[in-house]
């Protein structure tokens, strides 16, 4: 049976919707040679990141990884101040000092985001105490990869959160690549409830790209971990869109490419917005599989007219 | 008094008058508290003392998050080598706070790690290279030596809206604190001049400011006049007052006892080489010789006598 949106869901809805949008604009203007600098963008992250965006209060804070272009979207809900600071704008979000990778919205609770693997999460551990300290009732939400985890601060940072007993949320976005590299062929897999357990550390796992399913555990684990004062890890399920074929001297029928920066070819605005995979791992697809496309085309014509003057 | 005493009495009154300050390292409220470093630190009720785990890399990172949420704060070491596992946030981390003016004045982090100059550590352990951890992300950083710098330093840079490293000497711990009086210190408390003469310019860097105050003291026995500067930090470019003087005295000897290639005397003869000729330049540096990994004495043997000859 189709899903009735209600107001609320539809606006959650537009967020995925405009998420996706933005980031394909992105893609375009990569293709177009328009940017200097490296973006990684996150097509299929729009569901954890619309999630995030929708149980963050003023208090919390928000700490992100070199991916974090969905994060960036979800928190401003408009394109245009961020990609002027792709563009190294004076009027940028940041004034053109930060780019993507480390870019920051302080506004939007956005406090510091990383470039480099692993940094993050002891960052996070200060951001955390200081809220304590200056008794915002905050919360602290912290982004990784699973390339993240293998690093030593990862664990030298569950550690410390749960020795101080500070509410934080560590969201591991796990897609299984590391650059053009599938865990499996690089590493042994590390089963990271076991090593969550290892802490004492309560674990939780998100798969299948439900936004609205998200933000209901992720609401009930942000209150848990206000509660308890301890942090949760959280392994969220993702697949980076937007990777293609790429035909080489050396490979002349083609290698699969899986997305990590740069423009994705495949990808193209003329798809407007139709899911890229019909699939699990994609969560537009998702979205009109909940709603059986019910009243999604009057969102996406909506979004579709309201495209941002200069973009 | 001991020079341990000077610098933990220093901290305990700076720590003393702040709101919100958390002081943390391995062992700062236990144990020897680091050599007596951290001892008896009391700090008021909105602030903390973490006796933290053993996690360097994550206790910068930890610091400069913090600083980010606006809370000022210390993180002690027992050595400076515990820092070498921290150096992505020295740069990376610090590189994103020193770009946004809207976060680098929203408090302050400083790391003290403690050099281990008075040797026998063997390979390990016994880093003395302030300058190289300064120079990679051009940080401010601070050495103590004597009375006085200690005072102007710690009550000056200790907690101060951005971030910086301060460098007490272990080889001093349990030596009796040199008492001098400052005839001049710059701005930004990098060059302190202690003395000033006519005939010979001695210029101190890293933590080897006793052997110039040595040297001046003997000068002075032999009808001499010398001035003495003490430059402080490995990123210091004021060098202003030494030329001036050096203009007159037109001799110069320089002692650096750190174990760095990359130091900022050469920064200095640079400089001079540009702004004034001198008559006599005499630069002693630590000899790094084929023992210089193995467990020996980190104190420079100086031939003043010879020095002294060499100069008029």
């Amino acid at each position: 049976m189709d899903k009735i949106l209600t107001e609320n869901e539809i606006t959650i809805a537009k967020e995925i919707l405009k998420n996706r949008f933005n980031q394909i604009c992105v893609n375009q203007k990569y293709k177009e040679k328009k940017f200097k600098i490296p973006i990684h963008l996150a097509l299929g992250h729009e569901a954890i990141a619309v999630s995030v965006n929708n149980i963050m209060k003023e208090s919390d804070s928000l700490i992100l990884s070199h991916r974090n272009i969905a994060y960036n979207l979800a928190r401003l809900g408009v394109l245009k101040p961020i990609l002027d600071e792709y563009l190294l704008e004076n009027n940028g979000l940041m004034n053109g000092k930060l780019g993507s990778m480390n870019l920051i919205n302080l506004d939007h609770g956005i406090v510091y985001t990383s470039s480099i693997l692993g940094n993050n999460f002891s960052v996070a551990v200060g951001v955390s105490l200081s809220q304590e300290i200056k008794k915002s009732n905050g919360i602290t939400i912290v982004l990784g990869g699973d390339g993240s985890i293998e690093e030593g601060s990862f664990h030298e940072s569950l550690l410390m959160l749960k020795t101080l007993n500070l509410s934080t949320l560590v969201i591991i976005e796990n897609n299984e690549w590391s650059m053009s590299t599938k865990i499996s062929e690089r590493r042994h897999p590390i089963n990271l409830q076991k090593f969550c357990e290892a802490y004492d550390i309560k674990y939780a796992k998100l798969e299948g790209n439900n936004v609205f399913e998200y933000i209901k555990i992720l609401e009930s684990l942000k209150n848990d971990c206000l509660d308890s004062k301890s942090p949760i890890c959280i392994e969220v399920m993702v697949t980076t869109l937007g990777d293609w074929i790429m035909k080489t001297p050396e490979q002349p029928n083609g290698k699969f490419i899986n997305y990590h920066a740069g423009p994705s070819p495949n990808i193209d605005l003329s798809q407007g917005l139709s899911p890229i995979r019909n699939t699990d791992e994609d969560p537009l697809y998702v979205l009109e599989k909940i709603c059986n496309n019910f009243n999604l085309d009057e969102i996406k014509n909506e979004i579709l007219s309201e495209k941002e003057e200069g973009l | 008094m001991k020079y341990i005493e000077l610098v933990n009495n220093l901290l305990k009154q700076e720590v003393n008058k702040y709101e919100e300050l958390v002081l943390f390292g391995q062992n700062i409220s236990a144990g020897s508290c680091l050599g007596g470093l951290t001892r008896n630190l009391k700090v008021k009720e909105s602030s903390k003392v973490i006796n933290s785990t053993n996690s360097e890399n994550s206790l910068c990172g930890f610091g400069f998050g913090l600083l980010i949420g606006g809370v000022n704060s210390i993180l002690f070491m027992k050595q400076l080598d515990f820092l070498l596992l921290g150096i992505d946030h020295l740069v990376n981390t610090f590189n994103i706070i020193r770009n946004m003016d809207e976060i680098k004045s929203k408090a302050s982090f400083t790391i003290m790690p403690i050099i281990v100059d008075n040797g026998y550590q063997g390979p390990q352990s016994s880093l003395n290279n302030l300058s190289d951890f300064c120079s990679i992300a051009r940080i401010p950083g601070f050495t103590i030596t004597n009375n006085l710098d200690a005072k102007r330093i710690i009550s000056s840079e200790l907690v101060k809206p951005g971030f910086r490293i301060i460098c007490p000497s272990q080889r001093l711990f349990h030596e009796e604190i040199h008492e001098e009086k400052i005839d001049f210190v710059n701005n930004d408390n990098t060059i302190f001049q202690y003395r000033t003469g006519s005939n010979v310019t001695i210029v101190c860097f890293n933590l080897s400011f006793s052997y110039g105050a040595e040297l001046s003291n003997r000068l002075k026995k032999e009808g001499i006049s010398s001035s003495l500067f003490s430059v402080n930090s490995p990123i210091s470019s004021d060098w202003g007052k030494i030329i001036e003087d050096l203009k007159i005295t037109k001799q110069l000897v320089v002692f650096e006892d750190s174990k760095s290639v990359n130091t900022n005397v050469d920064t200095l003869l640079n400089h001079i080489s540009k702004f004034c000729e001198l008559n006599k330049k005499i630069v002693v540096k630590r000899e790094i010789n084929k023992d210089w990994l193995n467990p020996t004495s980190d104190i420079i043997e100086i031939k003043y006598n010879e020095i002294i000859n060499k100069l008029s």
